[in-house]
Parts: structure tokens; sequence; C-alpha cells
């Protein structure tokens, strides 16, 4: 479920090159707040309750190593696309994650993840 | 959704359809109403979930607050998170607990800033997940079941997310996650979900269920909680409403985890030096 008004936060993103989708999901609930979709082939709840339950996996690798370390992001690499996950604010009471869904083919990966982190620094500033 | 569901459910569809604003009380098992602008749903209140928590208002679309597009972005995704959660936790509610809908009160003024509606079908979509969550859950713990906290840790290192610490410290012997919901005024769904995750961790044992291990059940196939039984998440902090201490806590045992190794008392560490007791309230 996306409310409207928190679909245009996602503007920025958006533009990010070879951008497929990006949603902002509470990670507690695995409930998408705000979505922006330009390929209509991807499932969305899909993605983004794998995106919670990846986020949540991960968090419980580190919490396992207790290295004091948290989670920056998460990259999955498949055939067409790569999936960014990122918490977009740590320390807030309800964790929000990004997703960003891009096509491999029209995305560079370094110049999009400066963009996903440099997005969540400008959203929580 | 059972019949009652969908009653509500074409209920809620003509309003959305007509473009109405007013009100639309229920009552029964369940007494709330669901508010709408424009057609769209802009809040819902239930007597069983606990509505919007007060501190959470600050920037809240409410009635005499600022404007949603006053407020800086972070600023404004919490606000509407703290609307849209308590809005879709009480249609659940109402929706899944045989009550009926009265007359529709048309009025003028919305309850909350319009700009924070949710068209009828998204809302309708995301009770429809929850309640399939609901379902498969519901084998182990449902928002009703009462809960207590285990004294012993399982397993070597367990991270828990601020607010499932939260969750953990209210515990008592016969808490039930709507209690603990009301208690840190969240969603009765998200506490059910965490209590769900502390299950499954075995941190916490449902009542007449003993903790089982790790990966033996306790996992839902659904997307979003999918993979349960590593449930915590990457950012805690050790406030007791789900604050923003150290960026990390973790539950070490003193002793490694060989098979037939005497076991130790738990312990706490933030990170993975410092070590000291359980630092849990006792329960009870």
């Amino acid at each position: 479920m996306t409310v409207p008004v928190a679909d245009t936060l996602l503007v920025p993103v958006a533009r990010i090159d070879g951008c497929a989708l990006a949603c902002l999901i509470d990670a507690s609930t695995g409930m998408v707040v705000a979505a922006m979709q330009r390929e209509g082939s991807i499932n969305l709840p899909a993605a983004a309750g794998g995106a919670a339950d990846i986020a949540n996996v991960v968090g419980l690798l580190s919490g396992e190593l207790a290295t004091g370390d948290g989670l920056e992001d998460v990259i999955l690499t498949f055939n067409h696309h790569f999936h960014v996950i990122r918490p977009v604010r740590p320390d807030m009471d309800a964790q929000i994650l990004l997703l960003v869904i891009l096509d491999r083919m029209r995305t560079n990966l370094a110049m999009a993840r400066r963009a996903i982190r440099d997005f969540c620094t400008s959203l929580s500033a | 959704m059972d019949g009652y569901g969908n009653l509500i459910a074409g209920r809620l569809r003509k309003l959305a359809v007509a473009g109405s604003t007013g009100t639309l009380p229920f009552a029964g098992h369940c007494d709330g109403a669901i508010h709408f602008h424009d057609g769209q749903v802009v809040y819902a209140e239930s007597t069983r979930t606990p509505g919007t928590r007060v501190d959470a208002a600050d920037g809240a679309p409410l009635p005499g607050g600022p404007p949603l597009a006053a407020l800086p972005p972070f600023t404004r995704l919490a606000a509407i998170l703290a609307i849209t959660e308590p809005t879709v936790d009480a249609a659940l509610e109402l929706m899944s607990a045989e009550s009926r809908y009265a007359r529709f009160r048309p009025a003028r003024v919305p309850i909350a800033d319009p700009a924070c509606g949710i068209p009828v079908d998204r809302l309708l979509a995301e009770v429809t997940r929850r309640q399939r969550l609901l379902r498969q859950l519901s084998t182990v713990v449902t928002a009703d079941t009462a809960v207590a906290r285990n004294p012993e840790l399982n397993s070597p290192g367990v991270q828990v997310s601020a607010r499932q610490w939260a969750v953990l410290i209210r515990v008592r012997p016969g808490t039930t996650p709507r209690a603990l919901a009301w208690e840190l005024r969240r969603s009765v769904f998200s506490t059910t979900a965490e209590v769900y995750r502390l299950l499954v961790l075995r941190l916490l044992s449902a009542a007449g269920q003993p903790a089982r291990a790790a990966g033996t059940g306790l996992v839902s196939a659904e997307p979003g909680f999918a993979g349960l039984e590593a449930a915590g998440n990457g950012n805690a902090g050790n406030g007791p409403a789900g604050g923003h201490g150290p960026a990390l806590i973790s539950f070490i045992r003193a002793v490694p985890t060989e098979p037939g190794a005497p076991r130790r008392p738990a312990r706490l560490g933030s990170g993975a030096r410092r070590q000291g007791p359980l630092a849990l309230p006792p329960a009870g």
C-alpha cells in the first residue's frame, strides 16, 4: 500500500539512470509506504517483502558476528537487474528501507549507489 | 476476507466511488470509525487498537498541525507513517472482528490532513495482505496470545532491533501482543509481528508452547515474513521505548556452543567486547 503524497519523495531516485522501481518499505510490517515504478513487470509487493526479509536476515548475521557493525546496504545482482536495499535512517524507531531496482544495461552501479546514499542522507537531513 | 469483511469492503468502495467526505461508524465486536475525504481514507480508529502515538504526532498531519508539504522530507515520511500505520491497523481490526458499519455521516471537515489520504483499493489490498499473514502466524501467535520471556538464551549471539528490545523489556508473564501494543502505542499488527520474531529467536515463549529451535516450523512463506527464523534487524538501540542508543545490541553467551557443553547464564554485551549481566528487568 503506497500513500500518493509519499510517492513524490522518491522523485530524485527515479531520476537515476536505469531505475526501474524505487520504494520505501516499513521493515517492521513489510508495508510499502511509497513507490515509483517504471517497469510494470516487476511485482512490487514481492520485491518489497523480499527486501525486508533480506535486511532482517543480514541484520541478524551482523548481530551474530557481534563486531559492532550495522547494515549499510545490500546489493543483489540478477541477470538483468540490480536490487539495492538501504536503511534510510538507522536510528528511527520505525525502520524504513529504500529498495531501488536498476536495469543492468542502463546503470552505472557505482554512480547509482552513490546517488542512493546521497538521497538517504538528504532525506534524513 | 470473510463475509463481514466483504460487506465492509463493498461499502468502502461505494464511498470511494461517490467521493464521500465524512465518517463511517462501526459497532459490534469492535467499535470504531473510518474517516473519508473525497473518497479516500484519511484515518481509521478502533477500540481494539492504540491509534496514533501522541509523541509521534509532533509532525503528524492532524488538525492544527503543520501541513504535510511544509515538513522536511523525513519528518513528512514519519508523519505519514504515524497516520497510515494506525489507520491500516484499525481498518484491519474492524474488518476482521465481525463489526457492522452504521449509517455514513457526511461531514465537511476531515479528521486528518486530506493530503495523507489512502485510496480505498490500496487500503483493502494491505488489509488483505495482513490478514493472510496473521492467518499464517496464528498457529504460533495471535494478538491475544499470552507470551512470556525465556530466562535463558540458546544461541551464542542474537541481535534485536530497537523495536524488539522495547517489546522484550516489557514482557511480563501473560502479556499479550495487543497489551504490549497499547503500552508502546504501536500498531497491534507490527507488535504481533515483533513478538513472532522474538518467539522465533526463542527469546519469548507463547503460552503452552515451549521454545522451539529456530527453523523448526516457525517459518512463513509470505514475502515480508519469509525466513523469520533469522529476523533481527540491522540497527538497534537500547532505550526503553525503542530509543536511539548504541548501534548494536548483542546477546552473547559466555561459552561456545559445543554439543553437550554445560549452559551458563546469558550475558549482554554492547558489541563484541563488553560483557556483563543480562540487563533485562525482572519478569512479572
